[in-house]
Order: structure tokens, then sequence, then C-alpha cells
């Protein structure tokens, strides 16, 4: 027999048995008030069984659009935690700049550094800071703890510093408040090491004594605290080469302050003027 | 079907009947022999038939008798269902086919009473499961079943004789 024409007897067949079972149920159930209640309770259950496997197939065809609306709640907490971060790391670099010796000559600009390279031997850092914030070229970053670096390059929102652990960058330092100044440059070897050149052989220190700012330059506030002598070495039998170990940890560094230099633009054209007429 | 089965049928209807009025043994015991009825409704009858013959059996018991109204029609139809499969799974394909009437010496009583319990099984556990209601715990259920399917296997032979005669 072709198999169509099995199949339509025996869908037939299954008819006839559902109607009068049906039929059956329905006659037991108004007949019957314990075979009611049972009934009902079995139809419940049945109803809840099917409605709960509905709607988890339902739920199933669904996650596409709950995945959709999570991925946009998702979206919405992360710039709200955004947010949130970037007001507290504008406190955290407020707090900073406020823990700065300040002086009236310079201007402070609290930012979080972005970038910051420490394994090379040309370091460098990005911060949160640029020209639209007021950062210039050749201004200061500083910490309570020390030097980090110069600003090399501004863009509107962001500026590109040279680190202080970089062999171009030389600052001028004191020895104590009140000591010989000479020039402090990194000692390329470690993230806290650093050397103190052209100290007269007739200044005295002791090792641990302070090593601060001078404010000879026109980049960086004077008497901010640098980190102390080490051990020392006289050159050309002249000068005193001294290893400074910096107060900074460049391995922990993540707020900086922007130290501009107010009378920077009048101290350098009244240089170059001089140095002009010295030409003359 | 022949005029003598119908006829047997009915009195047996009838028999099955005054039974449930009036043999009441205990409440563990259910005795029937509507499923052995509707086992051997002739083979000729399609499935369908053989489930309308069972659902007017079992409606005319529960009319008469003092059942709740449906209870045996709704264990029997079952049983008219299962019967070619359970024909085809004791007794072979053949008989099916050739659409034989069925009877303890075509067969052989092993393999009929193989039948009888089958659908005696399959009409008490319907019958005792929406008879309880929910209400009787299982092992009740299990034992009402129990000594019913023996004494409605024993009941089944008794008439099997008159329902499935050797027509050879």
């Amino acid at each position: 027999m072709p198999k169509e024409r099995k199949i339509i007897p025996a869908v037939f067949t299954l008819a006839v048995f559902i109607i009068l079972e049906i039929a059956s149920l329905r006659m037991v159930s108004s007949n019957g008030s314990l075979q009611r209640i049972w009934l009902a309770r079995q139809a419940h259950f049945f109803q809840a069984k099917v409605w709960g496997g509905a709607q988890s197939v339902l739920q199933y065809f669904s996650l596409g659009k709950q995945n959709k609306a999570l991925a946009e709640e998702n979206h919405k907490l992360l710039l709200a935690l955004g947010e949130k971060g970037a007001a507290k790391r504008d406190a955290r670099a407020d707090s900073l700049a406020g823990m700065l010796v300040r002086s009236d000559d310079f201007r402070y600009i609290p930012a979080t550094i972005v970038k910051l390279s420490r394994n090379r031997q040309h370091n460098y850092l990005i911060i949160d800071k640029g020209s639209e914030d007021g950062v210039h070229l050749q201004d200061g970053i500083v910490t309570p703890s020390g030097i980090v670096g110069i600003v090399d390059a501004v863009e509107k929102h962001y500026s590109y510093a040279i680190s202080f652990m970089n062999p171009e960058i030389s600052i001028s330092a004191r020895l104590g408040t009140e000591g010989a100044v000479g020039p402090l440059s990194w000692d390329g070897k470690s993230r806290r090491g650093a050397v103190l050149k052209e100290i007269p052989l007739q200044f005295k220190f002791q090792p641990g004594d302070t090593v601060f700012t001078s404010g000879y330059s026109a980049i960086f506030p004077p008497d901010i605290p640098l980190g102390t002598t080490g051990e020392a070495r006289i050159v050309n039998g002249a000068t005193n080469e001294i290893s400074v170990n910096l107060f900074q940890d460049f391995s922990t560094l993540k707020y900086a302050v922007v130290v501009e230099n107010i009378g920077r633009e009048e101290i350098t054209s009244l240089e170059i003027t001089a140095y002009g007429e010295e030409k003359q | 079907m022949n005029r003598n089965f119908i006829l047997v049928y009915i009195l047996l209807l009838a028999a099955q009947m005054l039974l449930s009025d009036f043999v009441r043994v205990s409440p563990y015991v259910t005795l029937s022999i509507l499923p052995v009825m509707v086992l051997c409704i002739p083979l000729r009858n399609s499935p369908v038939t053989a489930m309308l013959i069972a659902f007017a059996t079992g409606l005319a018991v529960d009319f008469f008798s003092d059942g709740v109204l449906g209870l045996n029609a709704l264990a029997l139809v079952p049983v008219a269902a299962l019967r070619n499969p359970v024909i085809r799974l004791v007794a072979g394909n053949e008989i099916i086919e050739k659409k034989d009437n069925l009877s303890v010496p075509k067969i052989g009583l092993a393999k009929f009473s193989t039948a009888i319990l089958m659908v005696q099984a399959v009409f008490l556990a319907i019958y005792i499961l929406a008879d309880g209601a929910g209400t009787r715990s299982l092992a009740f259920n299990g034992i009402r079943f129990s000594i019913s399917w023996i004494a409605g296997y024993l009941l089944s032979l008794l008439v099997v004789g008159f329902l499935a005669p050797d027509d050879r």
C-alpha cells in the first residue's frame, strides 16, 4: 500500500480515538465530582507545562532582542561609569595639584597619564590634557614627588611629553634648599636613579641629603623635592657627580600636574634680546 | 459481524451490567469482561468501528450501572485502539491480514492469555486511575489492579469460549 494511503486511515483512527476519549472525559468530569476536581487539576498541570514550554520557546526566540537591549543598557552603564571615573580622576589629579608647593609664577593643570613608556632608553608619556585645557609646549609635568617630564607636542585634548627617564632631559637641581646647583639627569639604568652633575667640590653634602628643583629653569617651579643623594665621585678633579635616588616611582605613576610658567615668554624674549645685544 | 457474535456480545454486556451492579466482592476488586469482549470483536471490523463499539459498550455499562458515566468508555476505547497492535504482537501479522476471527485453538491458550492480560492491564490501569481520581494511595491502586487483573483474566477465560468459538 502506498505510504499516503496508510497515513490517512491512521490519522482518521487517531482523530476518532481522541474525539471518543475527550467525550468520555467530559462525561466523567460532569458526572463525578471527584473526577471533575482531579481532571481540572491535571488540566491545569498540563496547561502550566505547555505554557511554560511555550514561554521558554518564545524567550529563546526573543534572546536576540534581549541581547540588544542588554548591550544598549551596558553601553549606557559604561558611559555613566566613564563619567564617574573621569570625575574621580579629575578629583585625584586636583588633590595632587593641591599637594604641590605652589608658586604664584606658575599655573597648575591637573592631568591623568594615559600612556607611559618605562622600558625604553627614550621614554615618553601622554597626558589627557591638551591645548584646549591650556597646555603649551615646554610646559613641565610634575608630581609632589618630583619631575615627570616636559611637554613636547600638544594636540587639542592630549599632550605628548618627554619623560624624565630620557637622556634628552636635564633639569636644574639644587642640593638642599640653599646648596649648589647643577644639572640632574636620568642615569639611564634604573627607574629611580639619577645623576646630579657639576657640583663644585667645595660644597659639602651628606648622603641622604634632599635634592630640590632650583627654579632657575623657566619650566619647573623651585623647591620640588626630587630625591636624596647617594654616592659621589669626583670628575676631572673639579666637580662632584652625585647619584640621586629619586622620590618619584615611575612604575606607579598615574596622575600628574602640568606646570606652566606664566612669565616664560617674557623671560625667553628677554634672554633672546640680551643674547642679541651681547652678540652685537 | 455474524448474528451469533452480536447476540453473544449483547448477552455478555448484560452480564457485565449485572456484575457491576450486584457483584461487589471488595473495593479491591473490579470485575470486568469488557476488555476481552472488545478483544474478540471480529478482525474484519476496522479499528474505528472497534473503538465506536467499545465506546458504546462502555457507555451502556456506565448508564445501566451506578458508576460514573463515561468511566468504562474512557478505559475501553484505548483497549479497542490497541487491539490490533496487541494481536500483532502476540499472534503475528497474518491473522490480522487474513481478518480471521480470534480464537484459542487458532493462536493457542498461552498467546490468547497474554493478549487478555495485556488488554485487561490497559483497561484496569485507566479505570482504576480515573475511578480513584487521585484520592487513593498508590498501594491501594496497586493492590486493586493486581487482584482485578487476575480476577478479570480468569473471568475472561470463562467467557472467551462463547465470544471466540473455533470456527475452523
